[in-house]
Protein backbone atom coordinates (compact mmCIF):
# COMPACT_ATOMS: atom_id res chain seq x y z
CA UNK A 1 0.00 0.00 0.00
CA UNK A 2 2.59 2.49 1.10
CA UNK A 3 5.89 3.35 -0.48
CA UNK A 4 8.81 2.67 1.85
CA UNK A 5 12.12 4.44 1.32
CA UNK A 6 15.61 3.67 2.60
CA UNK A 7 15.69 7.23 3.86
CA UNK A 8 13.34 9.13 6.16
CA UNK A 9 11.74 10.66 3.09
CA UNK A 10 12.00 9.68 -0.58
CA UNK A 11 14.76 11.49 -2.48
CA UNK A 12 14.79 12.06 -6.22
CA UNK A 13 12.61 10.06 -8.59
CA UNK A 14 11.66 7.35 -6.09
CA UNK A 15 8.14 7.32 -4.62
CA UNK A 16 6.59 10.06 -6.69
CA UNK A 17 3.19 11.28 -5.53
CA UNK A 18 0.90 11.61 -8.53
CA UNK A 19 -2.58 13.07 -8.35
CA UNK A 20 -4.95 11.85 -11.06
CA UNK A 21 -5.72 15.34 -12.31
CA UNK A 22 -7.16 13.99 -15.58
CA UNK A 23 -10.36 13.21 -13.64
CA UNK A 24 -10.89 16.91 -12.88
CA UNK A 25 -11.60 17.73 -16.50
CA UNK A 26 -14.98 19.17 -17.42
CA UNK A 27 -13.87 20.28 -20.90
CA UNK A 28 -11.47 18.56 -23.21
CA UNK A 29 -9.11 20.22 -25.72
CA UNK A 30 -9.32 18.74 -29.21
CA UNK A 31 -6.67 19.63 -31.78
CA UNK A 32 -7.50 20.11 -35.44
CA UNK A 33 -4.32 18.89 -37.16
CA UNK A 34 -5.33 20.52 -40.46
CA UNK A 35 -5.30 24.02 -38.95
CA UNK A 36 -2.15 23.53 -36.83
CA UNK A 37 0.89 25.48 -38.07
CA UNK A 38 3.23 23.88 -35.50
CA UNK A 39 4.19 27.11 -33.71
CA UNK A 40 4.29 25.32 -30.34
CA UNK A 41 2.42 27.95 -28.31
CA UNK A 42 0.28 25.20 -26.73
CA UNK A 43 3.43 23.43 -25.51
CA UNK A 44 4.91 26.65 -24.11
CA UNK A 45 1.82 27.62 -22.13
CA UNK A 46 0.37 24.28 -20.99
CA UNK A 47 0.67 24.43 -17.18
CA UNK A 48 0.44 20.64 -16.78
CA UNK A 49 3.02 19.81 -19.46
CA UNK A 50 0.40 17.80 -21.35
CA UNK A 51 1.39 18.79 -24.88
CA UNK A 52 3.95 16.54 -26.50
CA UNK A 53 6.09 17.23 -29.55
CA UNK A 54 6.38 14.26 -31.87
CA UNK A 55 9.49 13.42 -33.86
CA UNK A 56 7.90 14.57 -37.12
CA UNK A 57 7.38 18.04 -35.60
CA UNK A 58 3.66 17.73 -34.95
CA UNK A 59 2.08 18.40 -31.57
CA UNK A 60 -0.18 16.09 -29.63
CA UNK A 61 -2.31 16.57 -26.51
CA UNK A 62 -1.97 13.90 -23.82
CA UNK A 63 -5.08 13.46 -21.72
CA UNK A 64 -3.66 11.61 -18.69
CA UNK A 65 -3.18 14.71 -16.53
CA UNK A 66 -4.84 17.47 -18.58
CA UNK A 67 -7.06 19.51 -16.25
CA UNK A 68 -9.03 21.11 -19.09
CA UNK A 69 -8.14 24.71 -18.26
CA UNK A 70 -8.49 25.89 -21.87
CA UNK A 71 -5.26 27.92 -22.02
CA UNK A 72 -4.09 26.07 -25.17
CA UNK A 73 -7.37 26.82 -26.98
CA UNK A 74 -7.25 30.47 -25.88
CA UNK A 75 -3.61 31.03 -26.84
CA UNK A 76 -3.70 29.20 -30.20
CA UNK A 77 -3.36 31.90 -32.87
CA UNK A 78 -4.90 29.69 -35.58
CA UNK A 79 -7.84 28.48 -33.42
CA UNK A 80 -6.73 24.92 -34.08
CA UNK A 81 -7.73 23.76 -30.59
CA UNK A 82 -11.35 23.73 -29.44
CA UNK A 83 -12.79 22.80 -26.07
CA UNK A 84 -15.31 19.95 -26.26
CA UNK A 85 -17.64 18.85 -23.47
CA UNK A 86 -16.61 15.73 -21.54
CA UNK A 87 -19.21 12.94 -21.56
CA UNK A 88 -19.98 11.32 -18.23
CA UNK A 89 -18.68 7.87 -19.13
CA UNK A 90 -15.26 9.22 -20.21
CA UNK B 1 17.63 25.46 -30.86
CA UNK B 2 14.48 27.45 -30.30
CA UNK B 3 12.61 27.57 -27.02
CA UNK B 4 9.82 25.17 -28.03
CA UNK B 5 12.31 22.45 -29.00
CA UNK B 6 14.29 23.07 -25.82
CA UNK B 7 11.29 22.77 -23.55
CA UNK B 8 10.01 19.74 -25.47
CA UNK B 9 13.37 18.02 -24.98
CA UNK B 10 13.90 18.82 -21.29
CA UNK B 11 12.62 16.36 -18.74
CA UNK B 12 9.86 17.53 -16.43
CA UNK B 13 11.24 17.47 -12.88
CA UNK B 14 7.89 17.80 -11.14
CA UNK B 15 5.32 15.05 -10.55
CA UNK B 16 2.98 14.92 -13.59
CA UNK B 17 -0.11 15.35 -11.45
CA UNK B 18 -0.06 18.04 -8.76
CA UNK B 19 -3.22 19.50 -7.33
CA UNK B 20 -2.75 23.15 -8.35
CA UNK B 21 -5.89 25.01 -9.42
CA UNK B 22 -7.07 24.49 -13.00
CA UNK B 23 -5.09 26.84 -15.26
CA UNK B 24 -2.68 27.97 -12.52
CA UNK B 25 0.18 29.91 -14.10
CA UNK B 26 2.42 29.33 -11.07
CA UNK B 27 2.38 25.64 -11.97
CA UNK B 28 3.51 26.62 -15.47
CA UNK B 29 6.25 28.81 -13.98
CA UNK B 30 7.44 26.04 -11.65
CA UNK B 31 7.57 23.40 -14.38
CA UNK B 32 9.38 25.73 -16.81
CA UNK B 33 11.91 26.81 -14.17
CA UNK B 34 12.65 23.26 -13.08
CA UNK B 35 12.92 22.02 -16.69
CA UNK B 36 15.57 24.63 -17.41
CA UNK B 37 17.44 24.23 -14.12
CA UNK B 38 17.66 20.50 -14.71
CA UNK B 39 18.11 17.43 -12.52
CA UNK B 40 21.16 18.73 -10.63
CA UNK B 41 19.01 20.96 -8.52
CA UNK B 42 18.05 21.02 -4.86
CA UNK B 43 15.08 23.17 -4.17
CA UNK B 44 13.08 24.45 -1.27
CA UNK B 45 9.42 25.39 -1.31
CA UNK B 46 8.25 27.19 1.82
CA UNK B 47 4.58 27.08 2.88
CA UNK B 48 2.53 28.58 0.10
CA UNK B 49 0.61 27.50 -2.97
CA UNK B 50 3.27 25.26 -4.48
CA UNK B 51 3.98 23.62 -1.11
CA UNK B 52 0.29 23.07 -0.55
CA UNK B 53 -0.37 21.39 -3.90
CA UNK B 54 2.00 18.55 -3.05
CA UNK B 55 5.29 19.38 -4.75
CA UNK B 56 7.06 18.99 -1.39
CA UNK B 57 5.46 15.57 -1.01
CA UNK B 58 2.82 14.06 1.17
CA UNK B 59 2.48 10.87 3.16
CA UNK B 60 6.07 9.61 2.67
CA UNK B 61 5.97 10.35 -1.05
CA UNK B 62 7.78 13.08 -2.96
CA UNK B 63 6.29 15.55 -5.41
CA UNK B 64 9.38 16.12 -7.54
CA UNK B 65 12.13 14.12 -9.20
CA UNK B 66 14.81 16.36 -7.75
CA UNK B 67 15.45 16.63 -3.99
CA UNK B 68 12.91 19.01 -2.50
CA UNK B 69 12.20 20.11 1.03
CA UNK B 70 9.81 22.21 3.03
CA UNK B 71 11.47 24.93 5.14
CA UNK B 72 9.61 27.36 7.36
CA UNK B 73 8.10 30.55 6.00
CA UNK B 74 10.93 32.69 7.36
CA UNK B 75 14.15 30.69 7.01
CA UNK B 76 14.22 29.67 3.33
CA UNK B 77 17.34 31.55 2.26
CA UNK B 78 19.37 30.77 5.41
CA UNK B 79 18.60 27.06 5.20
CA UNK B 80 19.59 26.92 1.52
CA UNK B 81 22.77 28.88 2.28
CA UNK B 82 23.86 26.04 4.58
CA UNK B 83 23.05 23.41 1.96
CA UNK B 84 25.00 25.27 -0.72
CA UNK B 85 27.96 25.59 1.65
CA UNK B 86 28.01 21.83 2.16
CA UNK B 87 28.00 21.12 -1.57
CA UNK B 88 30.77 23.65 -2.13
CA UNK B 89 32.74 21.90 0.62
CA UNK B 90 32.44 18.47 -1.01
CA UNK B 91 33.05 20.05 -4.42
CA UNK B 92 29.87 19.17 -6.25
CA UNK B 93 28.19 21.66 -8.55
CA UNK B 94 24.45 21.89 -7.91
CA UNK B 95 21.83 24.60 -8.37
CA UNK B 96 20.38 25.48 -4.99
CA UNK B 97 17.04 27.04 -5.64
CA UNK B 98 14.22 28.56 -3.62
CA UNK B 99 10.76 28.70 -5.13
CA UNK B 100 8.90 30.88 -2.69
CA UNK B 101 5.68 32.83 -2.74
CA UNK B 102 5.41 36.51 -2.01
CA UNK B 103 4.48 35.84 1.61
CA UNK B 104 7.71 33.94 2.19
CA UNK B 105 9.84 36.50 0.31
CA UNK B 106 8.25 39.91 0.65
CA UNK B 107 6.81 39.59 4.17
CA UNK B 108 7.98 36.82 6.47
CA UNK B 109 11.22 35.67 4.84
CA UNK B 110 12.55 39.09 3.92
CA UNK B 111 15.24 39.42 6.60
CA UNK B 112 16.87 36.06 5.86
CA UNK B 113 16.71 36.71 2.11
CA UNK B 114 18.26 40.14 2.57
CA UNK B 115 20.95 38.57 4.75
CA UNK B 116 21.75 35.89 2.19
CA UNK B 117 21.90 38.55 -0.55
CA UNK B 118 24.32 40.63 1.46
CA UNK B 119 26.54 37.62 2.31
CA UNK B 120 26.57 36.62 -1.34
CA UNK B 121 25.33 33.06 -0.82
CA UNK B 122 25.25 31.37 -4.20
CA UNK B 123 21.54 30.68 -4.46
CA UNK B 124 18.88 31.19 -7.10
CA UNK B 125 15.86 32.67 -5.37
CA UNK B 126 12.65 32.63 -7.40
CA UNK B 127 9.68 34.49 -5.97
CA UNK B 128 6.24 33.93 -7.49
CA UNK B 129 4.23 37.00 -6.64
CA UNK B 130 0.50 36.31 -6.59
CA UNK B 131 -0.17 39.22 -4.26
CA UNK B 132 -1.24 37.44 -1.11
CA UNK B 133 -1.40 34.28 0.95
CA UNK B 134 -3.48 32.53 -1.66
CA UNK B 135 -3.42 28.93 -0.44
CA UNK B 136 -4.71 29.76 3.05
CA UNK B 137 -7.66 31.81 1.86
CA UNK B 138 -6.51 34.96 0.01
CA UNK B 139 -5.19 37.05 2.92
CA UNK B 140 -3.40 40.31 2.17
CA UNK B 141 0.39 40.50 1.98
CA UNK B 142 2.89 43.31 1.61
CA UNK B 143 2.75 42.69 -2.10
CA UNK B 144 -1.00 43.22 -2.57
CA UNK B 145 -1.99 46.12 -4.83
CA UNK B 146 -3.69 49.11 -3.22
CA UNK B 147 -7.47 48.90 -3.28
CA UNK B 148 -7.63 45.13 -3.77
CA UNK B 149 -10.18 42.95 -2.05
CA UNK B 150 -8.67 40.19 0.10
CA UNK B 151 -10.24 38.15 2.90
CA UNK B 152 -8.50 40.35 5.49
CA UNK B 153 -9.31 43.61 3.69
CA UNK B 154 -12.98 42.99 2.86
CA UNK B 155 -15.19 45.28 0.82
CA UNK B 156 -18.54 46.24 2.35
CA UNK B 157 -20.98 48.39 0.33
CA UNK B 158 -18.22 49.36 -2.09
CA UNK B 159 -15.98 50.56 0.76
CA UNK B 160 -12.79 48.83 1.86
CA UNK B 161 -9.96 47.01 0.18
CA UNK B 162 -6.28 47.38 0.97
CA UNK B 163 -5.28 50.89 2.00
CA UNK B 164 -1.53 50.70 1.43
CA UNK B 165 0.60 50.61 -1.70
CA UNK B 166 2.33 47.50 -2.98
CA UNK B 167 5.91 46.95 -1.90
CA UNK B 168 8.21 47.19 -4.92
CA UNK B 169 10.22 44.13 -3.98
CA UNK B 170 12.27 43.55 -7.17
CA UNK B 171 13.61 47.09 -6.75
CA UNK B 172 14.47 46.42 -3.09
CA UNK B 173 16.42 43.33 -4.17
CA UNK B 174 18.08 45.23 -7.04
CA UNK B 175 19.40 47.74 -4.50
CA UNK B 176 21.30 44.89 -2.80
CA UNK B 177 23.66 45.11 -5.80
CA UNK B 178 23.22 41.47 -6.70
CA UNK B 179 25.14 39.90 -9.58
CA UNK B 180 21.81 39.38 -11.35
CA UNK B 181 18.20 40.31 -10.66
CA UNK B 182 15.34 39.98 -13.11
CA UNK B 183 11.57 40.10 -13.27
CA UNK B 184 9.75 37.50 -15.34
CA UNK B 185 6.22 36.74 -16.51
CA UNK B 186 4.55 33.41 -17.40
CA UNK B 187 3.30 35.05 -20.63
CA UNK B 188 6.89 35.58 -21.85
CA UNK B 189 8.32 32.07 -21.69
CA UNK B 190 11.31 32.59 -24.08
CA UNK B 191 12.36 35.58 -21.95
CA UNK B 192 11.95 33.47 -18.82
CA UNK B 193 14.10 30.65 -20.21
CA UNK B 194 16.85 33.10 -21.22
CA UNK B 195 16.87 34.67 -17.74
CA UNK B 196 17.02 31.29 -16.01
CA UNK B 197 19.99 30.26 -18.13
CA UNK B 198 21.68 33.53 -17.26
CA UNK B 199 20.82 33.00 -13.58
CA UNK B 200 22.57 29.60 -13.54
CA UNK B 201 25.77 31.26 -14.74
CA UNK B 202 25.55 34.33 -12.49
CA UNK B 203 24.79 32.25 -9.38
CA UNK B 204 28.50 31.38 -9.33
CA UNK B 205 29.11 34.90 -8.02
CA UNK B 206 26.35 35.39 -5.48
CA UNK B 207 22.62 35.39 -4.91
CA UNK B 208 20.43 35.69 -7.97
CA UNK B 209 16.91 36.96 -7.45
CA UNK B 210 14.11 36.33 -9.95
CA UNK B 211 10.65 37.81 -9.46
CA UNK B 212 7.67 36.37 -11.33
CA UNK B 213 4.36 38.23 -11.41
CA UNK B 214 1.61 35.58 -11.42
CA UNK B 215 -2.05 36.66 -11.43
CA UNK B 216 -3.96 34.15 -9.27
CA UNK B 217 -7.15 32.92 -10.91
CA UNK B 218 -8.98 31.68 -7.84
CA UNK B 219 -7.98 34.46 -5.47
CA UNK B 220 -8.34 37.35 -7.88
CA UNK B 221 -11.45 36.12 -9.69
CA UNK B 222 -10.70 35.36 -13.33
CA UNK B 223 -11.43 32.58 -15.82
CA UNK B 224 -8.89 29.76 -16.21
CA UNK B 225 -8.40 30.10 -19.98
CA UNK B 226 -7.48 33.79 -19.60
CA UNK B 227 -4.60 32.92 -17.28
CA UNK B 228 -1.85 33.76 -19.78
CA UNK B 229 -3.73 36.65 -21.39
CA UNK B 230 -3.99 38.56 -18.09
CA UNK B 231 -0.34 37.85 -17.32
CA UNK B 232 0.53 39.36 -20.68
CA UNK B 233 -1.67 42.38 -19.92
CA UNK B 234 0.23 42.96 -16.67
CA UNK B 235 3.36 43.51 -18.75
CA UNK B 236 1.67 45.41 -21.60
CA UNK B 237 0.16 47.92 -19.16
CA UNK B 238 3.54 48.36 -17.41
CA UNK B 239 1.90 47.17 -14.19
CA UNK B 240 4.63 44.55 -13.78
CA UNK B 241 7.41 45.59 -16.18
CA UNK B 242 10.03 43.09 -17.30
CA UNK B 243 13.55 44.27 -16.59
CA UNK B 244 16.89 42.92 -15.46
CA UNK B 245 19.72 44.32 -13.38
CA UNK B 246 23.25 43.08 -13.80
CA UNK B 247 25.81 44.48 -11.35
CA UNK B 248 23.76 47.65 -10.90
CA UNK B 249 23.10 48.17 -14.61
CA UNK B 250 19.38 48.37 -15.33
CA UNK B 251 18.01 47.16 -18.65
CA UNK B 252 14.47 46.70 -19.96
CA UNK B 253 13.95 43.16 -21.26
CA UNK B 254 10.59 43.86 -22.89
CA UNK B 255 10.21 47.54 -23.65
CA UNK B 256 6.54 48.39 -24.23
CA UNK B 257 6.49 51.39 -26.55
CA UNK B 258 2.78 52.26 -26.25
CA UNK B 259 1.58 50.87 -22.91
CA UNK B 260 -2.12 50.08 -22.56
CA UNK B 261 -4.03 51.85 -19.78
CA UNK B 262 -3.86 50.07 -16.40
CA UNK B 263 -7.68 49.98 -16.44
CA UNK B 264 -7.57 47.18 -19.04
CA UNK B 265 -5.67 44.96 -16.61
CA UNK B 266 -7.49 46.01 -13.43
CA UNK B 267 -11.01 45.46 -14.78
CA UNK B 268 -10.28 41.82 -15.61
CA UNK B 269 -10.44 40.77 -11.95
CA UNK B 270 -13.22 40.48 -9.41
CA UNK B 271 -10.96 41.68 -6.61
CA UNK B 272 -10.81 45.15 -8.21
CA UNK B 273 -14.51 45.29 -9.15
CA UNK B 274 -15.41 47.88 -6.48
CA UNK B 275 -12.73 50.40 -7.55
CA UNK B 276 -13.99 53.81 -8.67
CA UNK B 277 -12.58 55.77 -11.63
CA UNK B 278 -10.62 57.84 -9.12
CA UNK B 279 -8.99 54.75 -7.58
CA UNK B 280 -8.00 53.49 -11.02
CA UNK B 281 -6.57 56.91 -11.92
CA UNK B 282 -4.51 56.72 -8.70
CA UNK B 283 -3.18 53.30 -9.70
CA UNK B 284 -2.36 54.62 -13.17
CA UNK B 285 -0.44 57.55 -11.66
CA UNK B 286 1.39 55.16 -9.29
CA UNK B 287 2.34 52.87 -12.20
CA UNK B 288 3.49 55.82 -14.35
CA UNK B 289 5.62 57.20 -11.52
CA UNK B 290 7.34 53.86 -10.95
CA UNK B 291 7.83 53.36 -14.68
CA UNK B 292 9.41 56.83 -15.01
CA UNK B 293 11.85 55.98 -12.23
CA UNK B 294 12.70 52.69 -13.92
CA UNK B 295 13.36 54.40 -17.27
CA UNK B 296 15.60 56.92 -15.51
CA UNK B 297 17.54 54.07 -13.90
CA UNK B 298 17.93 52.38 -17.30
CA UNK B 299 19.48 55.55 -18.72
CA UNK B 300 22.15 55.72 -16.02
Amino acid sequence: MKFVSDYIVPIGPEGLKIVETGKWRTRKPVMDVEKCVRCGMCLLYCPVNSVKKNEDGSFEICYDYCKGCGICAHECKKKAISMAAVKEDE
Amino acid sequence: MNVVDKLAAYEDQISPGISACVGCNVELTLRTCMKVLGPDTIFAIPPGCMGGVGVVGWDKQSGARTPVFFPLLDNVASMLAGIKMHYEHIGRKVNVVAFAGDGASVDAGMQCLSGAAERGDKLIYICYDNEGYMNTGYQRSGSTTKGAWTSTTPVIDGQGGKKQNKKDFPMIMAMHDLPYMATMSPAYIPDMVRKLERAMVEAERGLVYLHVYNPCLTGWGCKSDESIEVSRLSVETNFAPLYEVEDGKFKMSVDIKNPKPVREFITRFKKFRHLTDEDIADLQAFTDRKMKRLHELCKM
